[in-house]
């Protein structure tokens, strides 16, 4: 499906946790063929100009017919007014961009690991994993407070095993997802798939915890400034290993997922 | 096609006066399904060097009030690969669209090099020589900045291509009329103006420039004011010249009625650069509504209103 932009009609915003909220709007085609780590660009409604360049945001849910559901929380500008739209408004939508997580080969485990607002890519890829079959799905979802979490646990196909850190302990493990992620990789016997997308630190600590050889393989859905989310301004670019040295890769459009054993973390 | 949009200049039919800006609008390709360049009047592709280059480090980007920096560091396939993987797909998608190659060099002589082999290469309309490129002999001062620069790589240039060439000026100079005035005199057919202009954004909670390079060149609606004054000043620096050359305006156009500013101020053509991004099609509503702007205002053609804000 190419992408395309169409201006849409808000649904609904609702807030699910502390400074976290959903976005529901009607777009068939995004709602048909959005793939989990695939995003889209938001624009403001016309006339409010609060703020200027789009913003990136993974899609979260999808009927597979009109519906879509984005999952953002407030940090700036563009998600504060989107946290105010009212349904009716109309925000531009393009999409559906970027690549999208590779499902299992072999593994009948997967691992995904969501730290704070880097969780709505991960549900949506548990529910895919879910419906294909896969026979194991442990989602680590992490958060610093516990009054920023979503309750997922009602929208999640039975089979996905959820698992909560906070940092303050509130709510799950106290401690950080990479706990809870240690001793369950440490038990696996056969290689699982594992994916994760969160900040940066986190999804390079899970690189320096695991090897190729012990994993089917290791995709993290990585973050960077967008203005075209279109390959064309160069301004998305991740630094990933080639041999010694790095290359830059666009995030809107190699990306957002990379193969986590070659992003230079250490540059990013 | 509205005949009131077609515009003749630099001895080529243009079936408007939009043109996206260098650097926004890649290839063409990677908007085509969204927003086909083959509506426009031509697109100006992204500056080409004569190696790839991979840019400067990431964060690249960084949105500010009413425009956007960028430090992409002429990130670009290089010569080759743009001769034999690009250049062809835009020919043959064009249309009735113009293709105008952007290029530029850290010498004179890398200047001379890319602009004559892309100048000379099959499907091009025109070159549009990027004088924002800084000068790495001349310790990275960028060569518009300096008339003698100017007139080096334009001259240069002009001695070894066939096809209409335009000198894009950058408006960080303390006189852009006598710039344009050396370039017009060294033998460029038009005149681009602006470029970004310089300027930071600090990550007040790390304590450091949000762009890793430090500085990152200002665009969109934050630029447009000082867009239409240098095309302004530029314009009346033409009407004292014996062989005058028309302005192609750039900066902050978003609208039809921003380009009608910089026509009026003395453009015979524009370019519509960062806009693109906040709207793809922001290009095809620039040309939308000047047809209908011409319509309301029993404007025959587009070209009547080239500098009409200087008129008495
Ligand atoms: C591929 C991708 C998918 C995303 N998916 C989601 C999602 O599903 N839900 C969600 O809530 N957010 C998501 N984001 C992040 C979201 O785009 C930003 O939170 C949003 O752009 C912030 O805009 P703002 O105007 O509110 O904040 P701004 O005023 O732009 O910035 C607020 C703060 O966030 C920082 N910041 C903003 N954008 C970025 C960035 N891209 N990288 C690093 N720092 C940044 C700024 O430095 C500033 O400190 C995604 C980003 C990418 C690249
Ligand atoms: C991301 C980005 C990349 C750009 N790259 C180039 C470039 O390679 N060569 C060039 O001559 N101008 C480049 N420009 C400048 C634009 O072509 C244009 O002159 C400037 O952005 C002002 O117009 P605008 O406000 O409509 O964007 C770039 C601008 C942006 C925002
Ligand atoms: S956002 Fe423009 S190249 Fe990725």
């Amino acid at each position: 499906m190419k992408p395309s932009f169409e201006w849409v009609r808000v649904k609904a915003v609702e807030r699910l946790a502390d400074k976290t909220y959903l976005l529901g709007y009607e777009r068939p085609d995004s709602a048909r063929s959005a793939a989990p780590g695939q995003f889209c660009m938001i624009s403001p409604p016309e006339g409010k100009s609060s703020f200027f360049l789009p913003r990136p945001f993974s899609y979260f849910r999808t009927d597979g017919r009109a519906r879509v559901d984005i999952l953002f929380r407030t940090f700036g500008k563009a998600t504060r007014l989107m946290a105010s739209l009212r349904p009716g408004e109309r925000i531009g939508e393009f999409g559906p961009l970027g690549n999208s997580f590779t499902m299992p080969g072999r593994a009948e485990h997967a691992i995904l690991l969501g730290g704070g607002i880097g969780l709505p890519p991960m549900a949506m890829l548990a529910g895919r994993l879910a419906g294909a079959g896969v026979a194991r799905i442990d989602l680590i979802y992490g958060e610093l407070e516990g009054a920023r979490v979503v309750k997922l646990a009602a929208t999640l196909p039975e089979n996905v095993r959820l698992h909560v850190a906070t940092e303050d302990g509130v709510v799950g493990h106290r401690g950080r997802v990479t706990e809870i992620f240690a001793p369950m990789f440490a038990k696996c016997d056969r290689p699982p798939a594992v994916y994760a997308c969160g900040p940066n630190p986190m999804m390079a600590a899970v690189a320096s915890m695991i090897t190729p050889e012990a994993v089917e393989f290791y995709q993290a859905s990585c973050e960077q400034y967008m203005a075209c989310g279109r390959g064309i301004c160069q301004g998305c670019v991740i630094p990933v290993w080639n041999g010694d040295e790095t290359v830059y890769m666009r995030c809107c459009t190699e990306g957002p997922v990379f193969n986590g054993f070659e992003v230079a973390w250490t540059h990013v | 096609m509205d005949p009131r949009l077609k515009v003749r200049a630099l001895g080529l039919e243009f079936q408007n006066p939009v043109l996206v800006a260098s650097g926004t609008f890649g290839y063409g390709d990677e908007y085509y399904d969204v927003m086909p360049f083959s509506e426009l009047g031509a697109l100006v592709t992204k500056t080409i060097t004569r190696e790839v280059r991979k840019g400067n480090p990431p964060p690249r980007i960084v949105e500010t009030d009413s425009g956007m920096l960028n430090s992409i560091g002429l990130a670009n396939v290089g010569l080759e690969k743009f001769l034999a993987e690009k250049l062809p797909w835009i020919a043959e998608h064009a249309g009735a669209a113009r293709v105008i190659v952007n290029v530029a060099g850290f010498s004179v002589e890398e200047f001379i090099e890319v602009a004559s082999v892309a100048g000379g290469a099959a499907g091009v309309d025109a070159l549009e020589v990027n004088l924002g490129c800084p000068n790495v002999k001349a310790g990275y001062v960028h060569f518009g900045a300096d008339p003698d620069s100017v007139r080096q790589v334009v001259s240069g240039v002009r001695a070894q291509v066939d096809v209409p060439l335009i000198a894009k000026l950058t408006p960080n100079v303390t006189d852009i009329a006598a710039l344009a005035g050396a370039a017009v005199e060294a033998g460029a057919d038009a005149l681009s103006l602006i470029n970004t202009i310089p300027g930071m954004k600090i990550d007040v909670e790390r304590r450091k420039p949000t762009i890793a390079m430090g500085f990152g060149g200002l665009s969109g609606p934050a630029v447009r004011p000082v867009g239409v004054a240098c095309v302004y000043k530029v314009y009346q620096q033409m009407v004292s010249m014996d062989h005058p050359v028309p302005i192609v305006g750039i900066g902050g156009i978003c609208s039809a009625e921003h380009a009608l500013e910089y026509i009026m101020a003395g453009a015979s053509l524009v370019q519509v650069g960062t806009a693109s991004f906040v709207h793809p099609q922001a290009a095809r509503q620039v040309i939308e509504g000047l047809a209908e702007w011409c319509e309301q205002h029993g404007v025959k053609n587009i070209s009547e209103l080239v500098g009409a804000a200087h008129k008495v």
